[in-house]
């Protein structure tokens, strides 16, 4: 078997709340620009994407692969190519519908031809890995050992040996058979079949042979002779499926895999053609930090590299980032731009960034407003607490909740009173937050309580008033609207005149 | 055989069904729908029962049965097969069979049945046994056996038929070869090809293959041919219709399994003399099927009073008691295991029945007359060993007239010294001197539910209805405040 695991995906299970992530953060603007229409490339992204589980190890690993594959970019896309136009190829010329029949002799004879094909593509990235420089990665050079190990000229040349015996001699099958319980024929042997023989051998065979000649008018004969054939070969023909079956995953398998590394070319390419910069994140515990931080489906919309972000905190405790402030100054993008490359750092791709260092390889979870109707509803609020229950459950110290908006479908009084308890269960819990948010009560109470630990965000605002769509750490001037209020009480004609 | 009412109204044709579970044999149908007369053939029956309750038994039988029919199956198959394949069924029946009667011999006699059914049943298969051509027919068919283990010819299949010749062994086995080439690409599991054939297993083109052997294994042949010349005979005549005749055990045996697995009791019932009559923890076959919540139940006398009037509360379990103890009656009378902890009981020679029917507009009598008709034909049949179970009969009148008639007929019944149950909402029938009075009881935690327990005691002071009224505040009083 042909041992290579170049994703380390582990059980690949998603994170609970795929869908909603895919839809808040825009990743199917990501994944379009990585598949370039590959539908194959988009299915392996979107999986990488959204894996529940990632560790530092792990990013490390498709880090130094994904490193590899820019670098031998030629090799990884003619691997690519040799796997698919296999895979293509089969597909074509084999009745794959013939394959989950009750029909051995079919089988056995589309198997076979599948596998002729099959072997013509081992033979070629055979001779492409021979000649290709070599990998620096651990992930490509285990793959190259592996294969090399495994598939050698010799094997191929006896495997088309045999596979072609079921293409030419399927009508004339020879085998051993006994006799058993009430007369039946059992335990049939199919036999290699001996090619003609020497006349002399015909000769002395001769009355050691015994002929039933059908009838031309026998209907029913020939079908009985398929019938036993059927019962003589399904044997075979499992082997040679599971065989084909096998060395079919093994293209496949491949192919999923390398499709993830010709994404990640075509995302480079991406961030050259806009110059957006790239950077390999870091994972160090006790800091969330990045500079020039863009947010990559803006980006992509736009054509064009958005205004960037930069922030660093203090991560030794887990926090919340309180994101507030007037409409259209770019808190949901900035959130966007921190889901966007926690995924993509979990996934091992570079970000859209100077630099990038997380605490820890969370998971990502987001509880986006959804609609566009802001009516107060408890209908409307119950279905956002039942959303946020529905992905509580999973959340393990070290992840990451993104919230815009939520608890807003009610009063901002009571919606406070449930974002507190939210948020405090969520920091204490160890998982971290960035909530967009306007629900004064809350985010008074909170920094409070939480000080360093509480990260308040707000849109820059230059003097001149201009707004910068970046965000700044601000604070909140409690008794700010009361000063005010006693301020222009208490002087009312200065303001009037 | 069982009449149409009582099949009717005790549900038997449905239980006679569940019983027979996918067997549609219509021989096993008529012996469940026709109640013993004679008591003695019932513990007769109950005895094998005992028997075949024990698990080893019971397998023993079963798997001995099994056998059996796969040998009539194998000698019904040689009436059509070619010659070639003939002698091989025939020797195969003989095989199967001699196995069976003697690992059923052995088996059995090793556990020592105490029933007299299966102690006759095992004395016949000895003789069977020690006869010379019981004998004989074993030691030629492991001959003949070995000799057709030695076979195996090569196959050839050509354009146009079939080559067949000895084989010597010089083969080289291609599934191996293949198994072996690609090893590398073997995981271990994956999909089976399966294959379906349309054709049978004896066909011309087998005949013709088995002839091709026979031409090179010639004396091997004359061996399976002249062991079938010389034993026609497989299948002895009192073995075969034992066979079919246990199939009666059999199949109620499983019937009890099936109840069994889900936590209930099976019991043989014994016959009283004295009248009495003892019936711990019965309970519906009909709902433990359903997969509904089943109450078991208690029926008790000591043979002095034999008339019990049960009432309470609607949809309390009355009907479910009545019917239940009917289908445990009409069992016995079978001479079937009950379904109950204990029972002790009256042979019953009838059963009688009076459930509630519609009224037909073609009918000249009124459901009322109808009711006296039904009542009247009841004692007219009825003597000390009839079990008559009514339902809500006389209950369109008034209850006065209805208590009257009730009384009239619970007494002409009771002078009979028939057994009844008489289920009834008017209170007062409960309190003649010759009855037992029964009582459907609600729940303990909500005694606006049922408990679906039916006990010895006077009929509920209070209604149902009335509890509810007084819920709402829809009594006397509740009504006088609210309406000023």
């Amino acid at each position: 078997m042909i041992q290579f695991d170049l994703l380390r995906m582990g059980d690949s299970s998603k994170i609970s709340i795929a869908d909603d992530l895919r839809v808040d953060l825009e990743l199917d603007k990501i994944i379009a620009v990585a598949s370039n229409g590959d539908k194959l490339i988009s299915e392996t992204w979107s999986n990488m994407l959204l894996l529940r589980n990632s560790s530092e190890d792990v990013m490390r690993y498709r880090q130094e692969a994904v490193r590899d594959a820019l670098a031998n970019r030629d090799v990884i896309i003619k691997m690519y190519s040799i796997a698919r136009d296999t895979i293509e190829r089969v597909k074509r010329d084999v009745f794959i519908l013939l394959l989950r029949t009750d029909d051995p002799p079919a089988v056995a004879r589309e198997t076979s031809r599948g596998i002729r094909i099959l072997l013509d593509g081992l033979e070629e990235m055979l001779t492409l890995l021979k000649s290709s420089p070599s990998f620096s990665s651990t992930a490509f050079r285990e793959f190259v050992s592996s294969f090399t190990a495994n598939i050698n000229d010799q094997f191929i040349s006896s495997a088309r040996g045999v596979a072609s015996i079921f293409d030419t001699s399927r009508e004339n099958i020879t085998f051993s058979v006994k006799i058993g319980s009430s007369n039946y024929l059992k335990d049939p042997v199919l036999l290699v079949p001996r090619e003609g023989g020497s006349f002399l051998s015909r000769i002395l065979s001769l009355g050691k042979e015994y002929t039933y000649k059908l009838d031309p008018r026998d209907e029913a004969g020939p079908r009985i002779i398929y019938d036993i054939k059927k019962w003589v070969l399904h044997r075979s023909a499992t082997v040679l499926l599971r065989s084909f079956n096998d060395m079919m995953k093994f293209f496949e398998d491949l192919m999923r895999q390398l499709s993830f590394y010709v994404g990640v070319i075509n995302m480079s390419d991406f961030f050259a053609r806009i110059g957006l910069p790239q950077t390999y994140p870091e994972v160090n515990p006790g800091v969330f930090a990045f500079k020039d931080l863009h947010c990559l489906s803006l980006a992509i919309s736009t054509s064009s590299k958005p205004i960037p972000s930069t922030l660093s905190i203090n991560a030794s405790d887990s926090f919340a980032i309180l994101i507030t402030g007037a409409n259209r100054g770019g808190k949901t993008t900035f959130l966007k731009a921190i889901g966007q490359a926690l995924l993509l750092a979990r996934a091992g791709i570079f970000v859209p960034a100077e630099s990038f260092t997380i605490p820890t390889s969370g998971a990502v979870y987001t509880h986006f407003l959804r609609g566009e109707d802001r009516a107060l509803s408890y209908g409307k609020f119950e279905e956002e607490v039942k959303r946020f229950r529905g992905f509580a459950n999973f959340l393990r110290r070290g992840d990451f909740v993104l919230m815009d908006e939520s608890f807003s479908s009610t009063n901002p009084i009571e919606a406070s009173v449930v974002a507190e308890n939210v948020v405090s269960a969520l920091v204490d819990s160890g998982v971290n937050v960035a909530y967009v948010t306007f629900l004064q009560d809350f985010i008074y109470n909170f920094t409070r309580r939480y000080g360093e630990r509480a990260v308040l965000l707000v849109p820059e605002r230059l003097k001149s008033g201009e707004r910068t769509f970046r965000l700044v750490r601000g604070s909140l001037q409690p008794g700010y609207a009361m000063d005010l209020w006693v301020k222009l009480s208490s002087n009312p004609s200065k303001e009037q005149h | 055989m069982v009449g149409n009412d009582i099949a009717k109204d005790l549900r038997i044709l449905e239980l006679v069904d569940d019983i027979l579970g996918r067997n549609r044999d219509e021989f096993l149908r008529e012996l469940y729908l026709e109640p013993l007369s004679r008591e003695e053939a019932a513990v007769f029956r109950l005895m094998v029962f005992q028997d075949l309750m024990i698990n080893d038994v019971y397998r023993m039988v079963e798997g001995f049965v099994e056998r059996i029919r796969e040998s009539e199956r194998l000698i019904q198959l040689k009436e059509e097969a070619y010659d070639q394949h003939k002698v091989g069924l025939h020797l195969d029946a003989a095989l199967t069979y001699i196995d069976a009667v003697e690992s059923f011999y052995n088996g059995l006699r090793a556990i020592g049945p105490r029933s007299e059914g299966l102690k006759q049943f095992l004395n016949y298969l000895e003789q069977v046994i020690n006869s010379p051509y019981f004998r004989s027919m074993k030691e030629r068919a492991r001959e003949a056996k070995e000799t057709r283990d030695r076979i195996i010819i090569k196959v050839r299949f050509v354009e146009d038929g079939v080559k067949v010749s000895k084989y010597n062994g010089d083969g080289e086995d291609l599934t191996a070869l293949v198994e072996r080439t690609f090893s590398i690409f073997k995981d271990g599991n994956g999909e089976e090809v399966k294959w379906i054939k349309s054709t049978g297993d004896m066909t011309h083109i087998h005949a013709a293959i088995l002839e091709g052997a026979f031409r090179f294994y010639r004396e091997e042949y004359e061996i399976l041919r002249r062991f079938m010349e010389d034993f026609p005979t497989v299948i002895d005549e009192g073995v075969r219709s034992f066979a079919r005749e246990v199939e009666f055990y059999l199949t109620y045996l499983r019937y009890m399994r099936r109840i069994m697995e889900r936590g209930y009791t099976f019991s043989i019932p014994s016959f009283t003399r004295d009248g009495s009559m003892h019936v711990k923890g019965f309970y519906s076959l009909l709902l433990v099927k359903a997969g509904k919540a089943v109450v078991s139940n208690d029926i008790d006398t000591d043979g002095a009073r034999r008339i019990f009037v049960i009432t309470g509360m609607n949809s309390g379990g009355k009907t479910t008691f009545a019917i239940s103890l009917g289908q445990l009656v009409y069992l016995s009378t079978l001479g079937l295991p009950v379904p109950a902890v204990e029972a002790r009981l009256p042979f019953f020679t009838s059963i009688m029945t009076a459930f509630p029917t519609e009224e037909d507009p073609r009918e000249s009598l009124s459901r009322l007359e109808h009711d006296v008709v039904r009542a009247l034909n009841i004692i007219k049949r009825a003597n000390d060993t009839t079990l008559v179970i009514a339902n809500e009969l006389f209950s369109t009148t008034t209850s006065d007239e209805g208590f009257q008639l009730s009384k009239l007929f619970l007494s002409e019944l009771n002078n009979k010294r028939s057994y009844c149950l008489f289920i009834t909402f008017i209170p007062k029938v409960a309190s003649l001197e010759f009855t037992i009075s029964l009582v459907a009881m609600p729940s303990p935690e909500d005694p606006e539910k049922p408990s679906y327990r039916i006990i010895p005691g006077p009929p509920p002071k209070e209604y149902m209805a009335v509890r509810i009224a007084a819920k709402h505040q829809l009594l006397y009083d509740d009504l006088r405040r609210v309406v000023k």
